[in-house]
């Protein structure tokens, strides 16, 4: 195929083509700084004779042709004849993991992942044979802590009619056949073991435990309990109460036209009319009262991932867009003040990144990376001093005004890709944005000020009671982490080693 | 500099930007049946220092990609000098004589783009995506560090430490990290393929900074690199850009290309590895290939997509689903200028589960060798390479890359356009002969990644 096979995909943790930057396994940001009192561009050398256009393309982000049908179900589609191609995706926003409950993690996982395994017509080996042979593939996913289930097909244009009945299928007739959910609980169980040797896996577990505690979204994965109780009638409820029109949004891009393709919705559709859900959501996380730290002891470790962060805001927040510029100079990218002076000043690591996460709820903001061992003490003081270094000094108008025309020039780049078309289309109906939203928003991101940015900082990053993962070589790590707070530790299995040091919060001696 | 060659037909040939390009789009061999092909037009030249240039014009938005591709990769590595290739693809980010430590990468962000640097063993490219108003900027950063790259002893042992926890990163602190090395050092008995392009630890502790000014003067030579650009231009005035900052820069004699032949094999190889931090076995089955871009490279990737990994497909039926003795399965030949390996991977149930795995996989191969596979296997490998390949064009990023490597490996910038129809004329008979020729039992290597046996439980420090 034309699936270009490198022995980075094939195997699956080799990585052949080695980059400079590395994949961001955090939302990204970029800056400069050494040491916290210096200038903050200092570490960049700036000759400035390079041949730059002092303009910013202005783009105007397209919109995308919207409706709703006779169910109930929001339509967005943006089209682009460019590439012979279509990509659907569904998402049906009362079937997320977060809306299961507490006792059955797993569930809308497992009910999205069956319903390619059977349908009233079809039995597993005729979906994937049908499927494939189209030259088209089918997605499911329902994520974590998240409130929405996504299902998506792609495949050509000049199949469509095809592929796209039978996605609807499987979407709208699902059987859960009971010898094929036996077979999925097995690989389930396997994979609950096999994700337990990722550092990633584990940190997140635990920084996910440690900021929302009692709320849906501190759940990452589920248990060999949980996927064991899995029914077949458990499934099929969950896809008949919750897959519901009205709570839906059907996302199309590429080369179809709308005005074709709304009459056929409406027709391939028509059937399917589950009663709006209407879920609310779980009372909000709120940030920590006190700074703790976690530590996953990972034998033979020569690394430590460390995620520093906490609470922080939805995306209806007016702090958000404030907080945009904040993260994109503070560790959004690798010109930000993380990856210049841990990674390219320090050489700790091969890269750090801060993100947060705003959705329907509050979700976390973030600070972290892989360092050897040997300089994790190193590395949590430059974390320390950033952090205070954001809060306590008001950014350089050069730094912030450098950082919004970065945010704002890169606008253009999203016009190559429909899908990102796509994508802003969908956050402006999942959160009922004005349809000017994505007109105003590079103007929004200029008109951010430096006493914004401090204000957010100190608003968000609170490096007292924010809460400190570390996963590692438990020996070697935990007499440094001690210095920062009351330590937990547990095992890679997800154990607690010891019970929680009992010593109040104020007794702790504190680190930077 | 002069037009070498014009090649192929119309860019996307339906697209509206583009409407003076239909009338070309002559389809010249093995279309795919249904919908219209599609052919990135784009033109060449040759400046006077012997860079190649590739433009494809593109004006569906107004952006631009940019990529030099550079004929080095790790295995023109000597013994002792791994990871080198890697290392001094980082150096490239630390400034040139107009261009500071750091510059680079922070004029790229501020006006919006984007930009990185990849080592695989057969090449090293640099590649940057821009808003079109910008076109200048990025070819100002490429022509600046291919002229006059900062090279100091500060630089290059902060980037080996970077480099090294690259390495810690992605090989030694995960899971079946060290599966890879093992496959190739044992598949493999000429050193060029033989070992890993991010190196060792020890080698990469050897690095010399002296040695990288020798290693940039000798591969880092307008001749020995093809730059290609897609996006929304005038092709006129970006190829004046192009010679205005690249065609002063001295050319170098040329460096022969690496001996990368493979004795036969004479017998089949095994190797069993324990790892830390895996949970479940894996089973990698390698067997010598040809190179990419070969007929039989084609067909063995055509093969791969009939054993595995989608849900129709042979393996995954019989292992995954059928027996419930596997969570998932991949195959199909890497594609390298040289000698390539057709791999099969699986991730085990347990360890218990290794031996029928090995048993079953070859007894698939053997059907393939001695029955003709099925029409609809056939179509449908197909119909998802032009579905794959169709995607693999949506953004200048790729269509870029895609170019610059094409033209480095196999001196042909247009099998982006004509891979659909070698894909497409792979016959039965084709997937039967490869099988039998290359996926024997003295032509493969077997790799086991075993999770290694856990010691009790301790509690840290002691309590």
């Amino acid at each position: 195929m034309t699936r270009r096979r490198t022995p980075c995909q094939a195997l699956r943790t080799a990585v052949v083509a080695l980059v400079f930057l590395g994949a961001a396994t955090f939302p990204p940001l970029r800056v400069s700084g050494q040491e916290s009192t210096a200038t903050p561009l200092s570490q960049i050398e700036r000759k400035n004779k390079a041949p730059v256009s002092r303009d910013v393309l202005s783009v105007k982000i397209p919109k995308a042709f919207e409706t709703r049908l006779k169910n109930g179900l929001a339509v967005l589609i943006v089209e682009d004849h460019r590439f012979p191609a279509v990509h659907v995706e569904l998402h049906l926003r009362a079937a997320g993991a977060l809306f299961e409950p507490s006792k059955s993690p797993g569930l809308a996982s497992a009910t999205a992942q069956m319903l390619r395994e059977g349908t009233q017509t079809r039995t597993s080996e005729q979906i994937a044979e049908e499927i494939e042979k189209l030259g088209a593939t089918l997605s499911a996913s329902a994520g974590f802590g998240s409130p929405e289930t996504v299902l998506g097909a792609s495949g050509l244009s000049s199949n469509f009619d095809s592929w796209f009945a039978a996605a609807t299928d499987v979407l709208l007739h699902p059987s859960f056949p009971a010898e094929e959910l036996a077979k999925l609980k097995q690989r389930l169980k396997v994979q609950l073991r096999e994700q337990r040797s990722a550092a990633g896996f584990l940190s997140e577990e635990r920084f996910r435990g440690a900021v929302f505690g009692g709320h849906p979204a501190a759940v990452v994965a589920p248990t060999l309990e949980s996927v064991e109780a899995l029914t077949r009638e458990a499934l099929a409820r969950w896809h008949r109460e919750r897959y519901a029109p009205a709570d839906s949004i059907l996302a199309v891009v590429g080369d179809v036209r709308a005005a074709e393709l709304i009459p056929k919705l409406e027709k391939s559709l028509s059937a399917w009319q589950t009663a709006e859900v209407k879920e609310a959501l779980p009372p909000n996380a709120a940030p920590a009262s006190a700074r703790k730290v976690y530590i996953v002891d990972r034998p033979n470790s020569v690394q430590t991932v460390v995620v520093l962060g906490d609470i922080a805001i939805d995306r209806r927040s007016a702090d958000y867009i404030p907080l945009v510029v904040m993260n994109h100079l503070f560790g959004g990218s690798s010109s930000a003040r993380l990856f210049l002076n841990l990674r390219e000043e320090k050489g700790y690591t091969y890269g750090v990144y801060s993100s947060f996460n705003a959705g329907e709820y509050p979700g976390p903001w973030r600070v972290g990376g892989s360092m050897r061992t040997e300089v994790t003490d190193g590395a949590l003081i430059e974390f320390f001093r950033e952090i205070r270094r954001i809060r306590d000094e008001k950014v350089p108008e050069a730094e912030l005004e450098q950082s919004k025309r970065s945010l704002v020039a890169s606008f253009a780049l999203a016009l190559e890709q429909p899908s990102r078309t796509l994508a802003f289309a969908l956050t402006r109906k999942i959160y009922g944005f004005p349809d000017d939203y994505w007109d105003t928003y590079p103007g929004k991101i200029m008109a951010v000020s430096a006493d914004d940015v401090q204000r957010v900082a100190r608003k968000y990053f609170n490096p007292e009671t924010m809460q400190i993962v570390a996963v590692g070589d438990g020996r070697k790590i935990q007499p440094i982490l001690e210095k920062y707070a009351a330590v937990e530790v547990y095992d890679s299995a997800g154990k607690p080693l010891r019970p929680p040091e009992k010593s109040p919060e104020k007794s702790i001696e504190r680190a930077p | 500099m002069r037009t070498v060659q014009f090649i192929l037909a119309a860019l996307i040939s339906l697209t509206p930007f583009q409407p003076a390009l239909r009338a070309q789009a002559a389809a010249p061999e093995a279309a795919p049946k249904s919908g219209p092909p599609i052919e990135v037009r784009f033109q060449e030249y040759k400046l006077k220092n012997g860079l190649r240039v590739i433009l494809s014009e593109d004006h569906a938005a107004p952006t631009y990609s940019l990529c030099i591709t550079y004929n080095v990769g790790s295995r023109d590595e000597p013994p002792g000098r791994t990871g080198f290739a890697h290392l001094f693809e980082h150096m490239m980010f630390q400034g040139s004589a107009n261009v500071g430590k750091g510059e680079h990468s922070i004029l790229i962000s501020n006006n919006g783009g984007s930009s990185n640097g990849t080592t695989n063993p057969d090449r090293t490219n640099y590649y940057e995506t821009l808003p079109a108003n910008q076109l200048e900027l990025g070819l100002f950063l490429e022509a600046d560090r291919m002229r006059s790259l900062t090279i100091s002893q500060a630089n290059f042992d902060n980037q080996r430490l970077t480099v090294q926890e690259e390495r810690r990163q992605n090989y030694d602190n995960r899971a079946y990290g060290k599966t890879y090395e093992a496959i190739i050092d044992a598949a493999y008995d000429n050193f060029a393929y033989k070992h890993s392009a991010i190196g060792s630890m020890e080698d990469l502790n050897r690095a010399a900074v002296k040695d990288a000014a020798e290693f940039f003067k000798r591969y880092y030579a307008p001749n020995n690199a093809v730059l290609s650009l897609v996006g929304d231009f005038k092709s006129e005035a970006a190829l004046a850009l192009i010679k205005k900052y690249f065609e002063a820069i001295p050319a170098q004699p040329s460096s022969a290309a690496p001996d990368v032949t493979e004795p036969e094999q004479k017998g089949e190889r095994r190797r069993t590895i324990e790892d830390a931090f895996a949970q479940t076995p894996r089973i990698d089955m390698v067997y010598k290939a040809p190179a990419g871009n070969t007929t039989d490279w084609y067909a063995l990737d055509v093969l791969g997509d009939i054993l595995a990994p989608s849900m129709s497909s042979r393996l995954y039926r019989k292992l995954v689903k059928e027996k419930e003795i596997a969570v998932s399965v991949s195959a199909g030949p890497w594609e390298q200028r040289g000698p390539s390996l057709f791999e099969i991977s699986v991730m085990a149930r347990s360890n218990e589960n290794v031996p029928e795995i090995e048993k079953i996989v070859y007894e698939e191969l053997e059907r393939v060798k001695s029955e003709p596979v099925s029409d609809w296997e056939l179509e449908k490998v197909r119909k998802q390479s032009e579905h794959h390949r169709v995607e693999s064009l949506y953004s200048t990023r790729s269509r870029v890359t895609l170019l610059g490597s094409y033209a480095v490996y196999y001196n042909d910038p247009g099998l982006i356009n004509t891979i659909q129809s070698k894909v497409a004329r792979v016959t039965k008979d084709d997937l039967q002969r490869v099988a039998r020729t290359y996926l024997k039992e003295t032509n493969r290597t077997v790799v086991i990644t075993l999770p290694k046996p856990k010691s009790a439980p301790v509690s840290t420090d002691g309590k």
